[in-house]
């Protein structure tokens, strides 16, 4: 099967997997005991008020009206408008995107830097002292709570030793975006101490959701190196007298990392959930943010867009990995 | 002749002249930055759809009134309007305008604008709109002249005047300029300004918060060394707002933190605490409509199974008092003496006896992400099962809980929350919260009594103070004897700031964070 049929059999199921995501999600919407006009129209609406925003807004439909209208206003790009903030919910998703991205983007790439090669090291050293410091070490990190680790973090880094600012994603008020996220606006705009604070503000969130991820990917490149190191192919490659660095670092570590690779895919999407706990201890203005504010308001149509937001960048990145997998082993994709 | 209260208020409004705070031809020097971690997002900056006290900085900073309450116990102080008058009928409130009073892009502050305020807030029916839609008519109020607006109410009010700092002027021009489809501007307002207020918007991100610039032509004039800019922003985190705090990130936070974290910010320092009385009653609202609920017996008993001081001293930590009414300690209209419910499970017990239809499970609704209310809730389960009565404690938001409110059959039995101050008058809290005109809109009880409702009719129309402080002393009274609700305490404000800020008036109504008069330490 070549790229281009791959891409079609995934993106085959990206509608329907977006259509019960999306039913999920408004059925939910509805059976929380909110009156959904009510919240629209304000607290001193009159019933005739009321009524006439039950009228404009569908709420006075039979529920199976109202998914179909919010199906194809969705299909529009239309998710309505947020409750609290008066703006159509596409333009705050859009708006806090980026920085939600950019804290999970580096999140994966710091747990992939630094899972990966100590996955690796387990993996050759397989029950040495190395193998079991790291297996406790990787136990710790799936079992510690991010909000506790989080303020841990923050006790240490930015308390007692002041390295590390406390929260927000930059020192004072943001400027005016240009791609919204802080790195690469800081390297367009060439300004090495804007890039400096970015990276700053960036580390304690980005480590705190790294952590867990980490300690997957250490697992899992382990368990994939272990698999590998006693393959035939490995015999093969060692009788062929290969330096052992090449054997490892090229062929064993690109068999082991199927595995690794299709972790780090669902890694991303844990992350972005993860996000919302440690956007919120970390004052990160991002769409976990937003989202547990929508929650808290119970702004219903923002929080159905926050989840179709995230859903539809769950199964992008998923097709990534597919993908990725085939370039790594080709005979795989199917 | 009897003293009126509106001659009072005008003795009052006369003696705090602007002139004598000293602000006419005042100047001022550059005074730094002041960034304030709030709990609450900042993601709506129209100053007629929101109204808590939570975002009261966006409101007092960016906008001003016709009036102002400032400090504690609070004093309404000439605003945008420096005078005014009452026709003998209580009816046509006049005020004249200041002629120096500019919006922040130069266009002066004119009787026009505050037309369109009132006619937008009374259109909009949100934020401050349910205080005058019984009173103000859509196309009532008159721009007599350019700095003379009339206000025609459809019935006299007692309490008008004192919610007139609620009605905040924006520029009609440029809020017109940006209407679409009849929106009244709802949209972009929520976005921009177009106030006059003390500091002009400079950048306002609703992941983030606003920032502003000092507005140097403001009509009060400046003193001292106050703030050149200011910034708002959300920290829903509480513990990043009091480390924040105690790290010098921030210079202030909202005062109503838990009581360890006050004590925690204590130890620093490089924060004060300014602790001040409040207006923010905590109350066990009980929905007097319900079967079982509506019986006298019941409530009584349920009034005498709270436990008020172990509550106080033990999660409270003794921080702060007991107030046995619905009105704040620290306001007239409760009958002098009046001692309230205690903690006595035998006298709960007694009432239980004469209540004679079959008891059921009662429901206690509690704020989710308000440890006191939760811990009241799950409090009070405990006693009320000493006595028989089995609880369900029910946590929810509070878009779920105050959207329950609106109706009698769906508001939970019991709610333990606060009452805040969005005026100063014991109607504020007596009135709209056993008032049946109130039903569905400012009441957390359903409480229906014609004795009460008769003293309230004649409450809010009366211009004789000394007959309002008996009527709402008489209700006040019939409150506690009918036990229509179960009142726990005042709050006490602690509001943390840095220990280099200096200036900080307090009112229940802005609490706190009117920060026009603050200023940096020097030296």
């Amino acid at each position: 099967m070549n790229w281009l049929s791959l891409v079609a059999n995934r993106l085959i199921w990206f509608l329907p997997t977006m259509l019960g995501l999306l039913a999920i999600v408004f059925i939910l919407s509805r059976v929380v005991p909110i009156d959904p006009a009510l919240l629209a129209a304000g607290e001193n609406a009159t019933a005739e008020q009321l009524q006439q925003v039950r009228e404009r807004f569908g709420f006075d439909k039979p529920l199976p009206v109202q998914f179909l209208r919010y199906v194809l206003d969705v299909a529009q790009g239309n998710f309505g408008i947020s409750l609290f903030t008066q703006q159509p919910i596409i333009h705050d998703l859009v708006a806090r995107l980026p920085a939600t991205l950019e804290l999970t983007l580096v999140a994966v790439l710091v747990a992939a830097l630094v899972g990966i090669p100590l996955g690796v090291l387990c993996g050759l050293n397989r029950n040495s002292w190395l193998d079991h410091i790291l297996r406790v070490v990787t136990v710790s990190g799936l079992a510690v709570a991010s909000f506790w680790f989080a303020m841990q973090l923050q006790f240490l880094f930015s308390m007692k030793l002041g390295w590390l600012p406390l929260s927000g994603r930059i020192e004072g008020f943001p400027p005016t975006p240009v791609t919204n996220l802080m790195v690469v606006d800081a390297l367009i705009e060439g300004d090495g101490d804007m890039l400096g604070d970015a990276l700053r503000h960036l580390a304690l969130p980005a480590l705190t959701l790294a952590l867990p991820a980490a300690a997957t990917v250490v697992r899992f490149t382990r368990n994939g190196v272990i698999g590998v190191i006693n393959s035939p192919s490995v015999a093969y490659q060692k009788a062929m007298g290969f330096p052992r660095r090449v054997i490892v670092w090229k062929y064993v570590l690109r068999m082991a990392m199927t595995a690794t690779v299709t972790q780090l895919g669902l890694i991303f999407g844990i992350l972005l959930a993860g996000a919302v706990v440690v956007e919120t201890v970390f004052d990160w203005p991002g769409l976990g943010a937003y989202a547990v504010r929508s929650i808290l308001q119970s702004d219903y149509n923002a929080v159905m867009g926050f989840t179709l937001c995230t859903g539809a960048l769950f199964v992008f990145i998923n097709l990534l990995v597919d993908l990725l997998q085939a370039a790594i082993d080709p005979r795989g994709a199917t | 002749m009897t003293k009126t209260r509106r001659d009072a208020l005008k003795t009052v409004l006369g003696s705090v002249a602007l002139s004598s705070a000293g602000w006419a031809g005042a100047s001022a020097q550059s005074g730094g930055k002041f960034v304030y971690a709030n709990n609450s997002p900042y993601d709506n900056l129209d100053p007629h759809t929101i109204f808590d006290t939570a975002r009261a900085a966006s409101r007092f900073n960016l906008y001003d009134g016709l009036y102002r309450w400032v400090d504690n116990p609070p004093k309404m102080i000439p605003w945008l309007a420096e005078s005014h008058s009452v026709s003998g009928d209580g009816k046509v409130y006049t005020f004249k305008l200041r002629q120096n009073a500019k919006f922040h892009d130069g266009k002066p502050v004119t009787a026009n604008d505050v037309v369109y305020s009132i006619e937008r807030i009374i259109a909009l029916k949100k934020g401050a709109a349910s205080l005058y839609l019984d009173a103000i008519k859509p196309g009532s109020t008159k721009a007599l002249d350019a700095h003379t607006v009339e206000f025609n109410l459809s019935q006299p009010s007692a309490i008008f005047l004192t919610t007139v700092p609620d009605i905040l002027i924006v520029n009609s021009e440029l809020v017109k300029a940006n209407e679409k489809n009849g929106d009244w501007a709802e949209a972009w307002l929520a976005r921009n300004e177009a106030g006059s207020g003390s500091y002009a918007l400079r950048r306002h991100d609703p992941a983030v918060g606003w920032t502003g610039r000092r507005f140097v032509e403001h009509f009060a004039g400046w003193t001292g060394q106050p703030f050149d800019d200011v910034e708002f922003r959300t920290v829903l985190e509480t513990n990043t707002r009091v480390l924040g705090l105690i790290r010098g990130d921030y210079q202030g936070a909202d005062g109503y933190l838990p009581y360890d974290q006050i004590q925690r910010l204590r130890q620093s320092p490089n924060v004060q605490i300014i602790d001040q009385e409040s207006m923010r009653v905590f109350i066990l609202a009980l929905n007097t409509s319900k079967p079982l609920m509506n019986n006298v017996h019941f409530r009584r008993a349920l009034a005498y199974a709270f436990d008020y001081d172990g509550f106080i001293a033990n999660i409270m930590k003794g921080s702060v008092n007991r107030n046995p009414g619905p009105n704040p300690n620290n306001i007239w209209g409760t009958p002098p003496g009046l001692k309230g419910y205690s903690y006595n499970l035998d006298l709960a017990r007694e009432e239980l006896k004469k209540v004679t239809e079959p008891l059921r499970p009662i429901t206690i609704n509690a704020l989710a992400g308000f440890s006191e209310s939760e811990q009241a809730a799950t409090l009070f389960q405990n006693t009320l099962r000493q006595i028989g009565v089995e609880v369900v404690v029910e946590v929810s938001p509070w878009s779920v809980v105050s959207s329950r409110m609106r109706n009698a059959q769906t508001q939970a039995d019991i709610i333990p929350l606060w009452k805040s101050t969005y005026y100063v008058d014991p109607n504020n809290w007596v009135g709209e919260l056993y008032g049946t005109r109130y039903h569905g809109t400012r009441t957390f009880s359903y409480y229906s009594n014609p004795e009460f409702d008769r003293r309230l009719d004649r409450a809010l129309v009366s211009s004789d103070q000394e007959e309002r402080r008996k009527l709402y002393e008489e209700m006040t009274q019939m409150v506690n004897d009918d036990a229509a609700g179960i009142f726990v305490y005042n709050t006490k404000w602690y509001g943390p700031y840095s220990s280099k800020v200096e200036g900080i008036r307090f009112s229940p109504v802005s609490n706190g964070q009117d920060i026009r008069w603050a200023s940096l330490k020097r030296g």
